[in-house]
């Protein structure tokens, strides 16, 4: 089925000469919230870009292309503070954008295949903290199931955007127009796709789930402050890229790897056995949720 | 296809086994309480220690941190046994009982010491490894019940794999390659420590604020070249192999400073287990928790000292990227 369709994807590209697309998005910057269910979750007011006015999500909406593609992105800042967007590695311009339904476009041509996080870079990563973060995503000109132009193949594809979030002295300060003191960031929430664990141990856009032998390429986007350095059971993964750096191949075999704040990664994650693995991060807070454990930054590998 | 591949792979790997005498080793492990003197104030961990043969919670010496090193061979068929009694340091409901999970192992889920994936099995049980060819190198075996609290305790240590020579026994090299050998060995196994974990239980919202105090290599404290964590009375011209294993839960740094303080080359072979496809030399090499490292370092032809060193950094970075160091463990190597 899947080869079918890469048949298909193909010969539609050979049809259009693999012409590269023009490619539009929105995102409107709103006051919002966030909410982790489960035993020891909470509502954290959040600021956030989204589809739509009025209608922030935690992470921003992942923007995909492919490589080549002509790229509009228009930012409607409905805030009344300011605020950027800023492709880390792709964009430049980091001035704001005003205040009370300012707007501005960035157009630019999509780079190389591969993971980027955008943000918003000013006001000393209060704005990042609060939520205004999220993938940008580069697929092969071909839009073949890549990591690049002849590079591995995957069957599924994953994205994570790991991030924290320290409530009591930066959300609900920031939220009432407080000063965030900045020096100090101690985060009680860690999510991934702004899940707590219990949420995101459900999740099917964030677990690894495939059958014997399926490839997943995990995109891991870190938008937080803090290292996250994120343990797989189960298997060994191969690591694609780092920063948007191709490694060498063939690939280096981890089972763990630390992912600093703003960093990307992409590794393969091959299914060689049958069983149920967690996937989270190793260092002790980043488990749970305001200290309840297994309600942080983890998953599942469902492998069947 | 691929199934084929793989078929044909593990049969290969199965005849290459049977040329070495494949070892099964069975050991029982306990848990025990015990306390460490760090920075002149005392700290409660839990620990594992070798039950011995006497079995289900006998006498076989006092529990440590960090628990028994374990060394095995590839194609060996490891039986680690865990008893939990009545006399078992624990927490109560839901975080009851504990687990070991083989880490990096990679093992089926039943053998794995994850309670939420195995039917919460937590009393006791037997947990089964046969590494496979290639698959030489550091790994790690710690507790996997409420993690967050029962890894801080101390419920950690080491297993390393190892390649062997045809009659079974050990041979010097990180893996089957000649360019592994080495003259000396030793094992740094890094872990810090918030005192504050150590007396909070449940889900408390201590476990949501990690602030380390105390930062160990293999359960010493090493805060100064004159008194080191890790002493090594090695030799002129000799090669010494490092397995870092980071049970840590902060960043950090390995370096090795002469006694000049200019860091040294090394050249790491192995990482979490697998042979790095072209092994690097570098000056300096981050392990994050959870991950291992096996390098090895070729002393100097001349009379002098190492200090291999460990460097303890925060999870959040400065402006510039760069991370603020918490402390520094020593190590120290004469030749």
């Amino acid at each position: 089925m899947i080869k079918k369709i890469g048949l298909y994807v193909l010969l539609l590209v050979a049809q259009n000469g693999a012409e590269a697309a023009v490619r539009n998005f929105a995102l409107h910057i709103d006051n919002g919230s966030l909410t982790i269910t489960g035993t020891g979750g909470t509502t954290l007011s959040v600021w956030g870009y989204g589809e739509s006015a009025g209608l922030p999500t935690v992470p921003a909406p992942t923007l995909t292309v492919n490589e080549g593609d002509t790229v509009n992105v228009t930012v409607y800042n409905h805030r009344s503070a300011q605020h950027n967007f800023v492709i880390k590695n792709v964009t430049t311009d980091a001035t704001a954008i005003a205040a009370n339904n300012g707007s501005k476009t960035y157009s630019f041509t999509a780079p190389a295949a591969g993971s980027y996080v955008y943000s918003d870079t000013l006001n000393n990563n209060i704005n990042r903290e609060m939520g205004l973060y999220g993938a940008f995503l580069v697929r092969p000109a071909d839009n073949s199931n890549t990591a690049w132009t002849g590079g591995p193949y995957y069957d599924h594809e994953k994205i994570w955007v790991v991030s924290e979030m320290d409530k009591p002295r930066w959300n609900d300060v920031a939220s009432t127009g407080g000063a965030v003191a900045t020096a100090t960031y101690k985060p009680n929430y860690f999510m991934i796709n702004g899940l707590g664990g219990f949420d995101s141990m459900m999740d099917n856009n964030t677990m690894i789930m495939g059958t014997l032998w399926q490839e997943t390429l995990v995109r891991v986007v870190n938008a937080g402050q803090f290292s996250h350095s994120l343990h797989f059971h189960g298997n060994h993964f191969q690591v694609l890229s780092i920063n948007g750096v191709r490694q060498p191949t063939p690939f280096e075999e981890w089972d763990t790897i630390n992912i600093p704040p703003m960093a990307t990664a992409e590794v393969l994650y091959t299914i060689n056995q049958t069983g149920d693995y967690p996937m989270h991060v190793h260092t002790a807070q980043a488990e749970g949720a305001n200290g309840v454990y297994l309600n942080g930054a983890a998953t599942m590998i469902m492998m069947h | 296809m691929k199934k084929l591949t793989q078929a044909i792979l593990l049969a290969t790997l199965g005849l290459g086994t049977q040329h070495v005498q494949a070892a099964t080793i069975n050991k029982s492990f306990c848990v025990g309480s015990l306390s460490k003197t760090l920075s002149g104030v005392s700290v409660n961990f839990w620990g594992f220690r070798d039950c011995g043969s006497g079995g289900m919670g006998g006498m076989g010496g006092s529990a440590t941190v960090p628990g028994p090193v374990l060394e095995i061979g590839t194609g060996d068929t490891l039986n680690l046994s865990l008893s939990v009694n009545m006399m078992t340091p624990q927490e109560s409901s839901p975080y009851n009982g504990h687990t070991i999970h083989l880490h990096g192992a990679d093992v089926q889920t039943s053998e794995d010491g994850v309670p939420e994936t195995n039917g919460n099995m937590v009393n006791g049980d037997t947990y089964t490894w046969t590494p496979l060819d290639g698959h030489e190198g550091s790994y790690m075996y710690h507790c996997h019940v409420h993690t967050v609290k029962h890894l801080e305790m101390g419920m950690y240590s080491a297993i390393i794999v190892r390649p062997k020579n045809t009659s079974g026994a050990f041979i010097n090299q990180l893996n089957v390659s000649t360019a592994t050998a080495y003259d000396f060995s030793q094992n740094y196994i890094l872990s810090t420590v918030d005192p504050a974990y150590h007396t909070a239980t449940g889900d408390s919202t201590v476990f949501a604020d990690y602030n380390p105090s105390y930062f160990l290599i293999a359960g010493k404290e090493g805060k100064t070249t004159s008194a080191p964590a890790m002493t090594l009375a090695a030799a002129k011209s000799k090669k010494v192999a490092f397995r870092l294993v980071g049970l840590h839960s902060t960043n950090s740094t390995f370096e090795i400073k002469n006694s000049s303080g200019v860091a040294q080359s090394f050249k790491v072979y192995i990482r979490d287990g697998r042979a790095l496809p072209v092994a690097k030399t570098v000056t300096s090499l981050d392990i994050s928790p959870g991950q291992r490292a096996d390098l090895i370092a070729t002393l100097p032809s001349t009379t002098g000292t190492w200090y291999p060193q460990v460097t303890y950094k925060k999870l959040r970075a400065n402006a510039d990227g760069t991370y603020p160091a918490y402390a520094t463990v020593y190590g120290k190597v004469t030749f």
